[in-house]
């Protein structure tokens, strides 16, 4: 009963204190609709993203809940600290951002579940120097394009043991959000030329459905196939509708390996056609994999991803590979877990260079 | 503490110590286009709106919004084509005056001396010679006396004259023999003249309650031109002060100082104001204004930002003056558009420098009026006037709309809103 109330209070904390779900923030998100969130519990992205697929904490794939035979709620804090390196200057930024925010629980021999997810994340600031011939002479100003906001991802879903080598999962999403962008030129002569401000609200709304299926034809051998089917963003400008952006659909699949008692490998891929959002947009093809070693107390998780970035500058998708390591721990009769790790990534193309260390918190109640 | 539990509180502790470490954002990096910049970029239009100023019209003349005697200078000016003549009277002193600190009072029976108090705000510094003279008044003067009036006070002998180059170049800026003085603020380059008086120059007439009237012309070389501050421009008006004898109840004669500021100044000139006609006018003596009504397309008006907007005048006059009576132009959008009383706006004012060279066209700038206009819904009326106002007898004369040619147009440089497609 305890644990009901601490388990409520926790959620009702979390969805009123926290702002929308944002992922970490790229210098190659600038030219495109954002960053794509990364839909993994820290257990998860400490592995490299290889177990998300499996996990009943992370909202990659629906079927995963079954695991999850009690009612539980993640939170996830990725605070980050972000070096980046390009030919016109360097600048080492840092931010801290709650990617997500998941419950799940059964009710009969349903599991059902949701939470928040970051689906984009568009928070940047750029300041660039440059000059125009105004009034035949030339006139040098300094221009800060800055964007606050991303989209998040809204979710409810639903799986089912289909006999004992199957599960099937379905879910809901809805996806909202919205960005405040700025944009202030400054001119070098105040005096003469005013400076420019304007400011807009860019509001972005989507739909989607996920299916995954989980089969298990060996307790050692786990293979989940997971999709998903985004409809379109439809934009608003400050109140009024400008138009829409069709969204990528998504294709993966993750295998799990049990090597014993205590140990677990697992490797996941995932096809998103993101050139259908748009000029300057690019497939993704993404791999992860991952190691989890220890109890059911204690874990120690380490893993790897690569692939490809969505936007980017250039002519071919930017390239991003990256590692990450934790430790999870079991506290308060198996109640509470708490899992720490922290995540390295790389992220190159067109002559700039990226790299994050990011700094992964989660906090688990179970009843 | 179990071990458990301090693995626990570890894993607290060094997540709470990241959180606020990372807890403040910092997302400012450089950038460069097109590689690393937004798609979408801040654009810049420049467009010459000939019919923006729908109604144009001056107002000032033959009564102005600043007329000689409101002014906060006195002209003094004798060059070919122009002549102008400080006036004032000063208010009069009291007959009896307190002695022994009570009290009681004594009668006034004699003047000890006086000093005349001018403050020189701007001058023609390449003026030399520069020489006032001092002649006195009728008290009858007033802000309906003209220049003609004063014909024969004027042609009468100076009371004192001053040549104020050879007073600046004496050792401590004194006149041993005459008494006078001088005050150089370097900072504000006025000039304090401390004129010393008799009382043959200055009688104390008990019949007119010790008022006194002078009036002042001015002499150089060339280039004979100054202006002295008025009573309106904060202290810098003529002061006369009197070291005065009075009767201390019979038992001796004491001396007192009383301090006697105008009662009213002004300055008298010739050839008159002339009148607006069908130009547009922006100050003078006495002072007209321009008052433009514009129509901003809504493009512009609700979703633009304005960078740089200037109003093209063609000139139908030159100006008058040297260089030295260069002036300002400030342009006040008005709180509510009641015609020539309309109150103006001073809080987004533009100001433009007006040199007296030979005009063609005359740019004035209204950049942050009309960045003003794009926040609000005020009615989108500006008034042109000259500073400082009344005291400067150079006038911007340009064309209005009734010659369509010749209209003043509108120069705007604005960013359309940031262009944020889907």
């Amino acid at each position: 009963m305890r644990t009901s109330r601490l388990m409520l209070l926790f959620a009702g904390v979390v969805l009123a204190g926290t702002r929308p779900a944002r992922a970490q923030d790229s210098q190659f998100g600038i030219r495109g609709l954002g960053i794509p969130g990364r839909w993994e519990s820290v257990r998860a992205r400490t592995t490299g993203g290889a177990f998300a697929a499996f996990d009943a904490a992370s909202a990659l794939a629906d079927a995963a809940m079954v695991e999850s035979t009690v009612l539980t709620s993640t939170l996830v804090v990725a605070p980050s600290f972000r070096s980046v390196d390009t030919p016109f200057g360097d600048a080492d930024l840092r931010a801290t951002r709650f990617p997500l925010f998941t419950v799940s629980g059964t009710i009969g021999r349903w599991a059902v579940g949701g939470g928040f997810s970051t689906y984009l994340d568009n928070s940047y600031e750029v300041i660039t120097r440059d000059s125009a011939l105004v009034r035949g002479e030339m006139v040098s100003f300094v221009d800060d394009f800055a964007s606050d906001g991303g989209v998040s991802d809204i979710r409810f879903a639903v799986a089912r043991r289909i006999g004992p080598r199957l599960a099937l999962g379905l879910g809901l999403h809805a996806m909202t959000g919205s960005a405040r962008i700025t944009a202030v030129r400054v001119f070098t002569d105040t005096g003469r030329y005013a400076t420019v401000r304007d400011t807009q609200l860019v509001r972005q709304t989507g739909f989607g459905v996920s299916a995954s299926a989980l089969l298990t034809p060996s307790p050692r051998l786990s293979i989940i196939g997971y999709a998903r089917g985004d409809d379109e963003f439809k934009t608003k400008l400050d109140r009024n509708e400008v138009g829409t952006i069709d969204l990528p659909n998504m294709f993966g699949g993750a295998v799990r390996l049990t090597l014993g008692q205590n140990a677990r490998l697992a490797g996941s891929v995932t096809y998103r056609p993101w050139s259908i959002s748009g000029p300057g947009a690019f497939n993704t093809l993404n791999w992860s994999a991952g190691l989890e070693v220890g109890s059911s107390v204690t874990a120690i998780r380490l893993g790897g991803r690569a692939g490809q970035l969505p936007f980017g500058p250039g002519t071919s998708p930017p390239a991003e590979w990256g590692v990450a390591a934790g430790l999870g721990r079991v506290f308060a009769s198996r109640h509470g877990v708490m899992d720490v790790g922290i995540e390295r990534l790389v992220r190159t193309g067109s002559g700039l260079e990226e790299v994050v260390w990011t700094v992964l918190i989660g906090f688990t109640i179970r009843q | 503490m179990t071990r458990q539990a301090r693995g626990g509180a570890l894993c607290a502790a060094l997540g709470l110590a990241v959180l606020l470490t990372a807890c403040t954002e910092k997302l400012l990096a450089p950038g460069h286009c097109p590689e690393v910049c937004s798609t979408f970029a801040l654009t810049m239009t420049d467009t010459i709106l000939p019919l923006a100023i729908y109604e144009d019209s001056s107002f000032g003349r033959p009564v102005g919004y600043i007329s000689p005697h409101n002014a906060t200078g006195l002209v003094a000016k004798s060059v070919p084509g122009r002549e102008s003549r400080p006036i004032f009277r000063t208010i009069p002193i009291p007959s009896r005056i307190v002695v022994n600190g009570d009290t009681a009072t004594g009668p006034v029976v004699g003047v000890d001396s006086l000093r005349l108090t001018l403050t020189i705000t701007a001058r023609d510094t390449a003026a030399h010679n520069l020489t006032l003279s001092l002649y006195a008044m009728p008290l009858t003067i007033d802000s309906t006396t003209a220049f003609h009036d004063l014909d024969g006070p004027f042609g009468a002998a100076p009371v004192r004259t001053v040549n104020l180059d050879t007073l600046l170049a004496r050792p401590g800026l004194k006149d041993p023999v005459t008494g006078d003085s001088a005050l150089v603020d370097n900072s504000t380059r006025r000039i304090i003249l401390l004129l010393a008086l008799d009382s043959a120059q200055a009688p104390l007439v008990t019949a007119d309650s010790g008022k006194l009237a002078f009036g002042i012309r001015i002499s150089a070389d060339s280039r004979a031109s100054a202006t002295l501050g008025a009573q309106e421009s904060n202290a810098f008006g003529p002061v006369v002060t009197w070291f005065l004898k009075v009767d201390s109840l019979g038992a001796k004669t004491i001396k007192a100082t009383r301090l006697a500021q105008p009662a009213f100044d002004g300055f008298v000139f010739d050839p008159p104001a002339l009148p607006i006609g069908s130009a547009l006018v922006v100050g003078g003596v006495p002072s007209a204004r321009t008052m433009l009504r514009m129509a901003l397309p809504r493009a512009i008006r609700d979703s633009s930002r304005v960078i740089r907007a200037t109003i093209e005048f063609e000139a139908a006059a030159q100006l008058e003056g040297t260089a030295a009576d260069s002036f300002r132009v400030v342009a006040h959008p008005v709180i509510a558009d009641f015609g020539a009383k309309s109150p103006l706006s001073n809080a987004r004012t533009d100001t433009t420098w007006i040199a007296v060279v030979p005009l063609d066209t005359v740019r004035i700038d209204v950049t942050r009026v009309l960045a003003y206009w794009t926040t609000n819904t005020q009615a989108t009326t500006m008034m042109l006037r000259q500073l400082p106002e009344g005291a400067v007898f150079a006038e911007l004369r340009l064309h209005s709309s009734v010659v369509f040619a010749q209209r003043p147009k509108l120069h705007l440089t604005y960013a359309p809103r940031y262009p944020v497609s889907p």
